[in-house]
């Protein structure tokens, strides 16, 4: 590796065109070829400012993506972009998730869960098509993120939701990892320099503990 | 090509204060285990420890070394970045180090942690430091 190379772990903030768009492509009011129109744009800007800043190695800024490991969803069958909100009905201690979310300052309508709805297959590749289309802008390294296998697996299985479609975790965890694994082999096949797996929820298993409190993922 | 673990202690609010505290101590034998050649970690505040417990157990991988903190509206200096570098150096060479912020700017796209205009401006200073290091090298 270049020493020191420069780089991000990986999301961009969001213009308010995009943000417009995602919530018009959520809700069906804009077509995918219209969307994909705004986010290519907002990733290019989003590239020009990494190449003008110097960095070394280049990220999409994840301007197609809901959120780090939601936007699966638009990607895998078996599962359902689910708001926190909505979630809140199939939680037990709905007062202390309440609670929770509220001391943590997360925003139950502005956060979304991928919940695993029935069995999981691949519809589209995950990232593959984001690092072409960052290939054609630049000639540097490419790193791409996504999320890992642990906060996926724990992040979509909501009993409730999940039950009907795998007999517990580790079932759906195996089929995770499947699809984790294909990906991570067609994008080292498409050139891919860096592929970094998100998995920021490692922290709370060893020091929620201490801080006596859970977070929402 | 190369794969990373990224581990943070959450990125979705600007309050440092609700955000996890604590070093990577109980996470290093899970993170020797893995088949991992970097991991990308927070260095950018003193909630994430000290360098030397990730640096002592694990200086034969790659570290992605959190220099900026992506919530804060104040862009961090050359010289503040090139300090936390220096710390990292007691324990990996320069080519085993890369400069990153802690987390993202936009985790979740409805509660985006800062603007264009400053994630521009803490790449820009990341890079002016590399620059600076890598002519110290020589």
């Amino acid at each position: 590796m270049l020493p020191f190379s420069v780089t991000q772990v990986g999301s961009w903030p969001r213009s308010r065109e995009l943000l417009r768009a995602l919530r018009d492509r959520q809700q069906g009011r804009l077509s995918r070829a219209e969307f994909e129109r705004v986010a290519d744009g907002e990733t290019r800007r989003c590239v020009e400012a990494q190449l003008a800043a110097g960095v070394d190695i280049v990220v999409d800024g994840e301007q197609r993506r809901d959120n780090f490991y939601s936007f699966i969803t638009d990607k895998l069958d078996g599962t359902r972009l689910m708001s926190l909100a909505e979630m809140l009905d199939t939680v037990e201690d709905k007062a202390a998730f309440e609670e929770m979310l509220d001391t943590l300052d997360v925003p139950a309508s502005a956060i979304r869960n991928p919940t695993c709805t029935g069995k999981l297959a691949r519809r589209e590749p995950l990232a593959v098509d984001d690092l072409r289309f960052v290939q054609q802008l630049t000639d540097k390294p490419v790193k791409v993120t996504l999320p890992g296998p642990y906060l996926l697996t724990r992040s979509m299985w909501v009993g409730a939701f999940t039950r009907g479609a795998y007999p517990d975790k580790t079932a759906m965890g195996d089929d995770v990892v499947g699809i984790l694994r294909q990906e991570l082999n067609e994008l080292a096949a498409a050139g891919a320099a860096f592929v970094q797996f998100d998995e920021p929820v490692l922290t709370e298993i060893v020091m929620g503990e201490d801080c006596e409190r859970r977070t929402f993922m | 090509m190369r794969t990373g673990l990224h581990v943070c202690r959450g990125n979705w609010s600007r309050r440092e204060d609700v955000l996890l505290s604590g070093d990577y101590a109980h996470l290093l034998p899970a993170f020797a285990a893995m088949r991992v050649r970097q991991f990308v970690l927070e260095y950018a505040t003193p909630r994430a420890g000290d360098i030397a417990v990730v640096g002592q157990a694990l200086a034969d991988r790659e570290i992605g070394l959190g220099v900026v903190n992506p919530r804060t509206a104040a862009v961090e200096t050359p010289v503040e970045i090139i300090a936390r570098v220096e710390a990292a150096l007691r324990w990996y060479r320069p080519g085993q180090v890369a400069l990153n912020p802690d987390c993202g700017f936009g985790c979740f796209a409805h509660r985006c942690v800062n603007d264009h205009e400053t994630a521009t401006a803490k790449l820009g200073a990341m890079a002016a430091a590399a620059r600076e290091l890598r002519q110290r090298q020589g």
